[in-house]
């Protein structure tokens, strides 16, 4: 587990950053009600809470789940939120997906896959700056697309620290390079980051609709983004080389070599891939079908597999539990999930979204690059997921007026991980990296270091998902009005409207 | 009032716990034990203090255990009493010397020191208040020379000794520690670890400032580095391979491989409260003391222990 980086704050930044959460807190409330997208009291109280929530992940970031915890408090104590509705939006099986791979993460570094990843590159012959970068940001993208981002980096800079340790080279350039590549290789697919599993499973995805969008549009993004990194750290990866030329004359490895066994591991990892990649085939097969089953076998896979690994080691299952599930992490995901979805028990992103469309004229095609815009700007400053959770619910309801708006999902999804590279708080992975860099190295990336190579990556790679979006056909999920016809009746609260028809 | 208390306990001065008719001038006693037991009468007559026998047998058990003997010519036998309130403290010359340990010269000058169980730090806020006695090393002859009481009082009456207010890490750190230096080698370090049994030491530079610590649990982490200890099971790594690089290199190698600058240090002048403090919350079981950047002393969790409790 990972703990939260700490971060001292004198009384004055307190008051003022308090002062200016109240201040926006205020001007939500105000303008939602202003522009008729919270026309009663309650949904100004909805929207007040869930940007209260948001503004605490910017202010007081390891206040977040306190802060989740209270605003779940303050919706149901208003009435803006019920208590059914709050556990209907937890959706606890995006949480039981995630705990299941999280398990089988833990299980995976226990059975010597991942050290024998990062030893087969250690004992790379011949290895120069250069190649090292690309077998980095090859390494950062596959490990976050299989294994998620958080998992992934820790991989990743485990290797970078144990190479730049060893070399006595500056980490920092290595770990941004190493983040920056996890974003992009988290969005090619579902299992890369909870944002994935969360936009296909609200968007009525497989895995395989899933992979033949986001994959070649992460795959080219990762390529783009690997020749600007080549570039603009040019001078890091020159001192690499010449550390490791020097190294490899006085006949020194870069670590520790050792036979690792790795085959049961690298068993297990394709296995759940594979299963997870068929999910679609197998619940056929097993005739899960309609909404109440849709994407089961997806969620139900990473339980069995890790089901089967805690039986085969029942001395190390509780350990996994215990210290391999990020729980904080997830008691947030839901407690945010539960928020956003008081917005739409509310019907506040459904008016939201008839505002959208009015606003933004010339259909999906046109909503696209808005949307990639506005979450990649978005996510650069919250962490990505909230920002999702927070604009899902309004692609959901545009969708449910026209299938066409599916594009939009995809448009999210690119916004969102890629845009979380713009700063150092956009995602998750971001997080953990500082926090493991200034533990490990005592070293800290400035704001505005992080900021000159995120913008430019998070612009290249918005360009890029905007263009292949546009020219290559991407798939629409079979589901998605057969879905949201489901939502719709189950965020009925019992005196309240219907979620999409709210009160004039 | 708080002020008023911390004042007032700033001013507490040594030769407030006693006055010159608890004091022995001169007396012939030359054995240990027997002398201790003398002043412990007298101390009991004076102050009404009963139970003089499982006085002496603590105070005797606390002798046998360290000699207490704290610089040249002076000893101060004590031990801490659960049913007393306040410290007693008897003194006694001795113009030939009394034998407090083998290895030691005679004493001259003794201080029987009874302390309250519950002010376990009193004892040695006693030895920092006697510093500037310490300083001298005539003074313990000196005052054995004196020939009456009131001559004795004057002069621990004149010397200022204060009790300070606490104890802080230079009361109970150990000054003489082992240290490494950085631009040592991996080999120097393994063969000073193992020579002198120690779990870690610290390193200096060349101007004597701590620069941090190296240990076994370091040099462990180089050759298992985390990716490996990811790994519950090592067992399939049968013949310390990964130790193989380092042997190879330890000569090369500098001591920056296993350095950990991010060491347990306190100020000298900190309170001893504070060493606990670094020992609870870094889980560590060594503290260095420094004087600015200087290493000044080391205190590890046995010492602190002992400091604490037995002495």
């Amino acid at each position: 587990m990972h703990s939260e980086p700490v971060v001292k704050t004198s009384p004055s930044q307190i008051f003022l950053k308090v002062s200016a959460m109240i201040a926006i807190i205020t001007l939500a409330g105000w303008g939602a009600r202003a522009a008729g997208l919270a026309p009663d009291m309650r949904s100004v109280v909805a929207v007040c809470t869930f940007i209260g929530v948001i503004c605490t992940t910017l202010f007081f970031w390891t206040h977040r789940v306190a802060a989740a915890f209270l605003g779940v408090a303050i919706l149901i104590g208003t009435r803006a939120m019920t208590l059914q509705g709050m556990l209907r939006a937890t959706e606890l099986d995006i949480i039981f997906f995630l705990i299941g791979m999280m398990i089988i993460v833990g299980a995976l570094k226990d059975l010597g896959v991942l050290t024998w990843i990062i030893q087969s590159i250690i004992n790379k012959k011949n290895m120069t700056g250069k190649s090292f970068v690309v077998i980095l940001c090859g390494l950062s993208a596959v490990l976050a697309s299989v294994v998620d981002e958080v998992s992934s980096i820790v991989v990743v800079l485990a290797l970078v620290f144990q190479v730049c340790d060893t070399l006595k080279i500056r980490a920092m350039p290595f770990v941004l390079i190493a983040v920056l590549c996890t974003n992009i290789g988290s969005a090619a697919t579902m299992l890369g980051n909870p944002v994935g599993i969360f936009i296909g499973n609200k968007g009525g995805f497989t895995f395989g609709q899933f992979l033949s969008g986001a994959t070649p549009i992460a795959f080219v993004a990762l390529i783009a983004t690997t020749g600007i990194l080549l570039a603009w750290f040019r001078k890091p990866i020159k001192e690499m080389t010449e550390k490791m030329q020097e190294h490899r004359k006085d006949n020194r490895g870069l670590g520790p070599i050792v036979r690792v066994p790795y085959k049961r591991g690298l068993f297990v990892l394709i296995a759940t891939v594979c299963i997870i990649a068929f999910h679609h085939q197998i619940e056929s097969l097993l005739g899960l079908k309609g909404v109440e089953n849709k994407n089961a076998f997806l969620i139900v896979t990473p339980l069995i597999i890790a089901g089967l690994l805690m039986a085969r080691n029942p001395q190390r299952a509780r350990h996994y539990v215990e210290h391999d599930v990020e729980w904080w992490t997830l008691l947030f995901f839901m407690l945010l999930f539960a928020i956003s979805g008081s917005l739409s028990e509310q019907g506040v992103t459904a008016n939201l979204a008839d505002r959208l469309s009015s606003i933004v004229t010339g259909g999906p095609d046109a909503m696209v690059p808005f949307v990639i815009g506005i979450s990649s700007i978005g996510s650069a400053f919250v962490d990505n997921i909230v920002f999702v959770a927070a604009f899902a619910p309004v692609i959901q309801a545009l969708v449910e007026r026209a299938a066409d708006y599916s594009i939009l999902w995809w448009a999210l999804l690119f916004g969102a991980c890629f845009g979380g590279n713009i700063t150092a708080v956009g995602s998750t992975a971001n997080i953990v990296a500082l926090g493991m860099l200034e533990k490990r190295a005592h070293a800290h990336i400035p704001f505005f270091e992080w900021l000159k190579i995120g913008a430019l990556v998070g612009l290249v790679t918005a360009l890029i998902a905007w263009g292949m979006l546009t020219i290559m056909p991407v798939p629409h999920p079979a589901i998605t009005h057969e879905a949201s016809q489901s939502q719709r009746q189950v965020t009925k609260a019992p005196d309240q409207p219907a979620t999409c028809c709210p009160q004039p | 009032m708080n002020n008023t208390q911390n004042k007032s306990k700033a001013a507490l001065t040594l030769s407030s716990f006693f006055s010159d008719a608890d004091i022995l001038i001169n007396q012939a006693e030359t054995d240990r034990d027997a002398l201790i037991r003398k002043m412990l009468e007298h101390l009991a007559e004076r102050n009404k203090l009963v139970d003089i026998d499982n006085y002496f047998q603590a105070v005797i058990e606390r002798e046998n255990y360290s000699d207490t003997v704290i610089s040249p010519g002076i000893a101060l036998p004590h031990a801490r009493i659960d049913n007393i309130k306040k410290p007693y403290i008897g003194v006694a010359t001795s113009l030939q010397g009394v034998a407090f340990a083998d290895d030691k010269p005679p004493v001259h000058l003794i201080l029987l020191v009874l302390i309250p169980s519950n002010q376990p730090g009193l004892y040695l806020q006693i030895i920092r208040s006697m510093a500037n006695i310490l300083r001298d090393r005539e003074t313990p002859k000196k005052l054995a020379g004196m020939a009456s009481a009131e001559e004795v009082m004057r002069f621990f009456d004149r010397g200022g000794l204060v009790l300070p207010s606490y104890v802080c890490a230079a009361d109970i750190m150990d000054r003489s520690f082992e240290a490494l230096r950085n631009n040592d080698n991996l080999k120097t370090a393994i063969d000073a670890l193992i020579a002198k049994n120690l779990s870690e030491m610290p390193v200096l530079d060349s101007e004597g400032d701590f620069v941090g610590v190296v240990s076994v649990n370091s040099l462990l982490k180089v050759c298992l580095p985390e990716y490996l200890l990811w790994m519950h099971d090592l067992s399939p790594i049968i013949n310390f391979e990964p130790f193989a690089e380092v042997l190879r290199n330890e000569q090369s190698s500098s001591l920056s491989d296993i350095l950990i600058e991010d060491a347990p240090v306190v100020q000298m002048s900190a309170p001893a409260i504070s060493v606990a403090g670094e020992f609870a919350h870094r889980n560590c079981s060594v503290c260095y003391v420094l004087d600015g950047n200087k290493l000044v002393g080391v205190i590890d969790l046995p010492l602190f222990l002992s400091k604490i409790f037995r002495e």
